[in-house]
């Protein structure tokens, strides 16, 4: 198993000193996010979000399927993770490290066990039919804090997907293509959002936001939490590490509440964008036979 | 199933007649196996846990599934921590196979793992390897918790030197996850009902402090149930550390009294009496 | 198929093993008779939440623990097809005349799931398998035991048995596991059957009302027990049971037979016990599995660029292997002989032997 490369003594003791002192390599304030994109594929529901020199691109897709026979009223939702050798050499294909069994869980229990999709919804005919959605998560590049990202584009994917219309009668289901009806929204409950916070020092005592690479390889510990912008927690998690004071995990929570509201803004803004752009006077408008003069 | 909650807001009983800063007996063991290095045993309510510990010791082959590696990698400078848990198919009450490719359960070894590492002092045995392999026998609730306790515990039996008791425990609440209703009662050690039908929270911290290793929600709460939920669960990890800190103690005071240990060998700073 | 993994001895100590239990009569490193046992501490009843379960420690450390658990399942549709159901009658109508063939009991291997969990080794990986076929193999051997998970022509019960061992494999954990599982099916009790004849069944309540799955032994009745599977090892003349990890590793040749002591007739002691032979299994000791040194002389690839035949370099194989040196124990190759085996075999079947010890004390632990 390939190992990646540890930042070497020199390296670590800089940024250490340098995170002591307030300070980060790249000039951001501690609690400060990389500069965020997001932006929508020409595709329903590929969402393409980058952190600095993280970038991960989620694609959502739906098909008819056969519902578990333990769940016959439930739809079924999947989020697969993959770390590819792309991302970062210590990746290997059908290998899956700590690194990404722990993303795909915290994907898990932020979106799906939390319930933002509403699974019910997606039964066509009970215990029969129903639709199976599935998104698939590509980390093209690793620099630090895949959990946030990923999770932004998870979110922003889901939002942004349409899947075929459909209706059912006298048993038979039609799935219309786009052409024959709009494509509908999957029917969304609430937006959770991932923020975490790398701990750094003896006790824990420097709490940094979306950190790098870097920083995430010489940090004690880190807590990721999860919440959606009317303040429910959806998942918390800070799997070990060095002890961090409670009071502090209450206040990084705190803090993680306001950036998660700008998150939310962030992908309400850009999916309004979105529809204005695709928004060309919708079907009608292509059928017309008018045309501007 | 579900819990019939409004009885709590009559009688302040829980389902299991307890109150709400009450946990559950906790039974527990150490030495209960005679070729590991550290072995402990722990009942929290029906949740029972066995934990053996071997090494540190030479790092052997690399074999599959011997549990997800914390704390610096191995072949470091810091001793590799491997956790390895098995839960049993007949631990809950319908059987279920629990493979050990379980995402759970591969987060839950690595969650022990990072745990205990940063507790104990690996930096003493670079190189090497401890291996602390854990076994579900029966689960009502609060398993992370009885893992990580069961853990400090049989590491504490393998002589490894660590900074200080890593205890365990869960705290929930009563509201909803909807309902920020001030008026609901944070609650101590959920078992499995509770969990089920309760937002909760398992807390692990160090010793006698307010600092937390772990902090695992895995349900929908509103933020400002948080607070109370950490207080309390941080106060119920400090019962918890007595509690496990007794274990110890009497178990070493029955080894000096059948004479196994002698007095004095490295037990100078323990009070006997 | 292998036994645990390698032990860390130099051909000097395994030279001194191999010498001291090959003498009339063996001394084997700790101390014990060819037919002692380790000293065992067993319990029953541990698990609440199973239908059975069991707990056996060695005095080497070596602990397993058994759940058995059971449910109810809708049996194959197979009985849907009369003929073969009649079939199934026929076969079984010498069970008893006070059976009707109505009520004759067909049983499926099927009925039975075990898997042996060990740590450090993975699900799927070969010597858990095998432990887990050979244990299952003696336990369905006759068929017997699917046909006691009968409930009624439409429903049987379904029995999961989880074998774990709990501490880290020191020796081969065969006869451990295996008397575990004894104890654990001894302890099985399942809920008392209310429904009659073929409806969806449904069940008594209480639990002390439950019958064991293996009534107790009465003075009247005969009874069966669940079968025991034993490792026995020959060295040159001496047979030895349940060998330790070092013991093993000088084996000339080691099996697992599985017997079952069904008492046939009301007796004392193992007077009245049946011993049946249920299954044999060869176990390939460590020695196997690492292919003899070969000294540079006999060695054809060492310098065989002289074209020397192939013939010549296993003449002078098979010479180096004669002029064998003192002190030096070499792994002996080729099969075991049919004497040894069957000798070894003889021994485990022979009446008032460690077998009935074995039964006998393990009919002494109080199963609650």
């Amino acid at each position: 198993m390939p190992r990646e490369a540890e930042p070497s003594l020199s390296e670590r003791q800089f940024v250490l000193q340098a995170l002591q002192e307030n300070l980060r390599l790249d000039g951001r304030e501690l609690d400060q996010y990389r500069p965020l994109e997001l932006s929508f594929g020409d595709q329903y529901g590929v969402a393409d979000v980058t952190f600095g020199r993280t970038r991960v691109l989620a694609k959502a897709s739906a098909e008819v399927t056969v519902p578990y026979a333990d769940r016959p009223l439930d739809g079924i939702f999947n989020i697969a993770t993959e770390l590819s050798p792309m991302a970062s050499p210590a990746f290997e294909v059908n290998r899956p490290t700590e690194t990404e069994i722990l993303l795909s869980r915290l994907l898990e229990k932020t979106v799906r066990r939390s319930g933002a999709l509403d699974t019910e919804s997606l039964c066509l005919v009970a215990g029969q039919k129903c639709w199976s959605v599935r998104v698939d998560v590509h980390v093209l590049s690793h620099d630090g804090n895949l959990i946030d990202a990923a999770c932004l584009a998870v979110v922003a994917a889901l939002r942004h997907f349409r899947k075929p219309d459909t209706s059912i009668e006298g048993g038979v289901l039609t799935v219309y293509t786009a052409a024959e009806r709009e494509a509908v929204p999957l029917s969304w409950l609430h937006s959770p959002f991932c923020v975490t916070w790398s701990f750094f020092g003896d006790e824990g005592e420097t709490a940094v936001l979306d950190a790098t690479r870097l920083e995430e390889q010489v940090r004690v510990a880190s807590c990721t939490v999860s919440l959606n912008k009317h303040g429910e927690i959806c998942q918390i998690a800070k799997l070990g590490g060095v002890p961090v004071d409670a009071v502090a995990l209450l206040q990084c929570t705190a803090v993680a509440l306001t950036k998660v509201k700008e998150f939310s803004e962030l992908v309400d803004k850009k999916l309004a964008e979105d529809v204005k752009k695709r928004d060309k006077g919708g079907f009608m408008a292509e059928l017309s036979a008018e045309n501007e003069r | 199933m579900p819990l019939d909650t409004s009885a709590y807001n009559l009688a302040l009983l829980r389902v299991d007649g307890r109150r709400w800063n009450e946990l559950r007996r906790v039974h527990a063991q150490i030495r209960t196996q005679a070729a590991a290095d550290g072995s402990s045993y722990l009942e929290m309510g029906h949740t029972k846990v066995m934990c053996v510990v071997t090494g540190p010791s030479e790092p052997g082959p690399r074999r599959g599934g011997a549990g997800a590696g914390g704390g610096g990698g191995s072949g470091g400078k810091d001793a590799e921590v491997a956790v390895s848990i098995v839960i049993a198919g007949f631990s809950s009450v319908d059987r279920k196979r629990h493979g050990k490719g379980d995402k759970r359960t591969l987060e839950l070894q690595s969650t022990v793992s990072n745990a205990l590492s940063a507790s104990l002092h690996t930096h003493l045995f670079p190189h090497s390897q401890i291996n602390i392999s854990l076994h579900v026998l029966s689960q009502d609730g609060s398993l992370l918790a009885a893992l990580i306790n069961a853990a400090t515990l049989a590491c504490v039996d393998a002589g490894i030197p660590m900074t200080d008791y890593v205890a365990a425990c869960t705290a929930g609440s009563t509201s909803t996850y909807a309902a920020n209703d001030e008026a609901a009662d944070p609650l101590l050690d959920l078992n499995h009902q509770e969990e089920q039908e309760l937002p909760g929270l398992t807390v692990a911290t160090l010793g006698n402090s307010d600092r937390v290793a772990v902090l695992v929600c895995e349900s929908r709460v509103q933020v400002g149930r948080l607070e109370g939920m950490l207080a309390v669960g941080v106060d119920g990890c400090k019962q918890m550390r007595e509690i496990l800190d007794r274990v110890v103690r009497e178990k070493g005071q029955r080894m000096i009294q059948e004479g196994t240990v002698e007095r004095g060998v490295g037990l100078n700073d323990m009070d006997v009496d | 198929m292998a036994s645990t993994q390698h032990v860390l001895l130099s051909p000097a100590e395994l030279a001194y093993l191999h010498a001291s239990l090959s003498l009339t009569p063996p001394i084997r490193p700790d101390g014990r008779t060819r037919t002692q046992f380790r000293p065992l501490v067993a319990e029953t009843g541990i698990l609440p939440g199973a239908n059975g379960s069991a707990r056996i420690c060695f005095a080497d450390g070596t602990e397993a623990i058994v759940g058995v658990k059971a449910e109810v399942e809708r049996t194959q549709s197979r009985h849907d097809d009369e003929t073969v159901y009649v079939e199934g009658a026929a076969n079984n109508g010498g069970d008893g005349d006070a059976e009707t063939k109505e009520d004759s009991r067909t049983g499926d291997s099927s009925w039975a799931e075990m898997t042996v969990e060990i740590p450090g080794l993975r699900d799927d990986d070969s010597g858990t398998a095998f432990l887990a076929a050979m244990l299952s193999e003696a336990l369905l051997a006759d068929g017997e035991f699917a046909r006691r998970l009968w409930i009624n022509r439409r429903f049987h019960w379904k029995l999961y048995l989880d074998i774990i061992l709990i501490s880290p494999p020191l020796s081969y954990p065969l006869p451990l596991l295996s008397l575990t599982t004894h104890l654990a099916l001894l302890s099985t009790r399942l809920p008392r059957l209310q429904s009659e004849g073929d409806e969806d069944p449904f069940f008594d309540d209480d639990w002390a009302a439950a019958p064991h799955l293996f009534p107790r032994p009465t003075t009247t009745t005969p009874t069966h027990r669940p079968p025991i599977t034993l490792l026995v090892m020959a060295v040159g003349d001496s047979i030895i049971f349940d060998p330790s990890k070092e013991e093993l590793a000088v084996a000339d040749v080691a099996l697992a037979v599985s017997v079952s002591g069904d008492r046939s007739e009301p007796g004392e002691g193992g007077a009245g016990r049946k011993l049946r032979l249920l299954s044999i299994r060869t176990i390939d000791p460590p020695s196997r599995l690492t292919p003899p040194g070969v000294a540079n002389a006999a060695n054809s690839a060492y310098g065989a660029g002289n074209g020397a035949p192939q013939k010549m370099a296993e003449a002078r194989t098979a010479e180096a292997e004669a002029a064998a040196e003192e002190g030096v124990w070499r792994a002996p190759r080729g099969g075991a002989k049919r004497a040894v085996l069957g000798a070894l075999v003889q021994k485990v079947l022979e009446a008032g032997g460690v077998v009935d010890e074995v039964l006998d004390a393990l009919e002494g632990v109080d199963l609650g």
